[in-house]
């Protein structure tokens, strides 16, 4: 059963320190996930993310010269986009509040604090398997929905005057 | 579409990183025992590895000086490393640095350089001991973050500000 469910899957990892790079990967490998490109920074990544077809994304916040929280903005934004809507992984030590805020703005699926651990990795991984995010388009946004726990029953208050009337479902 | 408007796209009506039968099979994968034991050893393997990209990153950091901004930066890196290395006193010593730097930076001063110095001389002895010792790490770590404590407030001029 090793790795089983995860033949099919292509992960890239973004990250510019080779040995958390090569931590990551062995983490990966180690549930199964074998198809796995990597890039130093943003703007590799963005150019091997055309090249080829991920599913899943991990990526560092601070590198230079594009850093995660820039990287995640183009793939979500982008014209260029090969697919706006693969689910990303920020990983970083940084987790003040503003730093955490830019990166869910810019559209990260989930955020991963340091120091890594495989249980925590896991974690996120099986967040995204099992509770995939809707995603919200609005004139200054485009990500997973950042309100990540609405029962469907939820009758308000509602937090901002139109949320209500003015959210259509695609 | 107005500042307000938002359109929701569902779960089901865009591409999914893995199809339904897939999924369910990588669930039981990622809580099998067998995974998380040969994610143990991923771990235990690559601590060689990161403890001497830390120690190397200690030494540049030592180099720096009094380029504030490279001490910035290294710290940085240094606490993202440090703790999956193992080196848990390394790590939140460097955390206490880290928040300093990074206060002082929000509230417009630039770090003081002898309480940077102490940081990075405790910085430094905590990641070249032999053995991470967490409790004299925690100890450090808690009188550092009460010096730091007081010089913040001191540079936000509250009370007991040096005049």
């Amino acid at each position: 059963m090793s790795g089983a469910g995860f033949e099919n899957l292509k992960t890239l990892i973004v990250e510019d320190n080779a040995h958390m790079r090569s931590l990551l990967r062995a983490l990966l490998n180690s549930a199964g996930i074998k198809d796995i490109a990597d890039a130093p920074n943003g703007v590799a990544a963005i150019h091997m993310l055309r090249e080829r077809k991920s599913d899943l994304v991990l990526t560092d916040m601070a590198m230079q010269p594009m850093d995660g929280i820039e990287f995640t903005r183009h793939v979500r934004t982008s014209d260029a986009s090969p697919n706006p809507f693969v689910p990303i992984i920020m990983i970083t030590g940084h987790t003040e509040k503003h730093r955490v805020e830019a990166a869910r703005d810019a559209g990260v699926t989930e955020l991963l604090a340091k120091p890594i651990t495989a249980a925590n990795l896991f974690s996120r991984i099986a967040e995204i398997v099992e509770r995939p995010r809707a995603f919200v388009r609005s004139d200054n946004y485009f990500g997973p929905d950042r309100r990540r726990h609405q029962p469907e029953d939820y009758a308000g208050p509602w937090r901002r005057s139109g949320d209500f009337q003015d959210v259509s479902v695609q | 579409m107005t500042e307000k408007s938002a359109r929701i796209i569902p779960p089901g009506s865009y591409p999914q990183m893995l199809s339904r039968a897939d999924a369910a099979r990588a669930m039981r994968t990622l809580r099998a025992p067998e995974t998380a034991a040969r994610a143990a050893l991923v771990m235990e393997n690559s601590r060689p590895a990161l403890r001497a990209a830390v120690l190397a990153l200690v030494a540049s950091m030592e180099q720096a000086g009094a380029d504030m901004a490279r001490v910035h930066e290294t710290v940085r890196e240094i606490r993202g490393m440090a703790e999956t290395a193992g080196l848990a006193s390394t790590g939140r010593i460097a955390e206490v640095l880290c928040r300093y730097m990074d206060d002082m930076a929000r509230i417009g001063h630039p770090p003081d350089q002898t309480i940077t110095a102490l940081h990075v001389s405790a910085i430094a002895r905590a990641a070249r001991a032999e053995k991470d010792d967490a409790r004299m790490g925690e100890r450090v770590a808690a009188e550092l973050a009460a010096l730091v404590s007081r010089k913040l407030t001191e540079a936000r001029g509250g009370p007991g500000a040096q005049p």
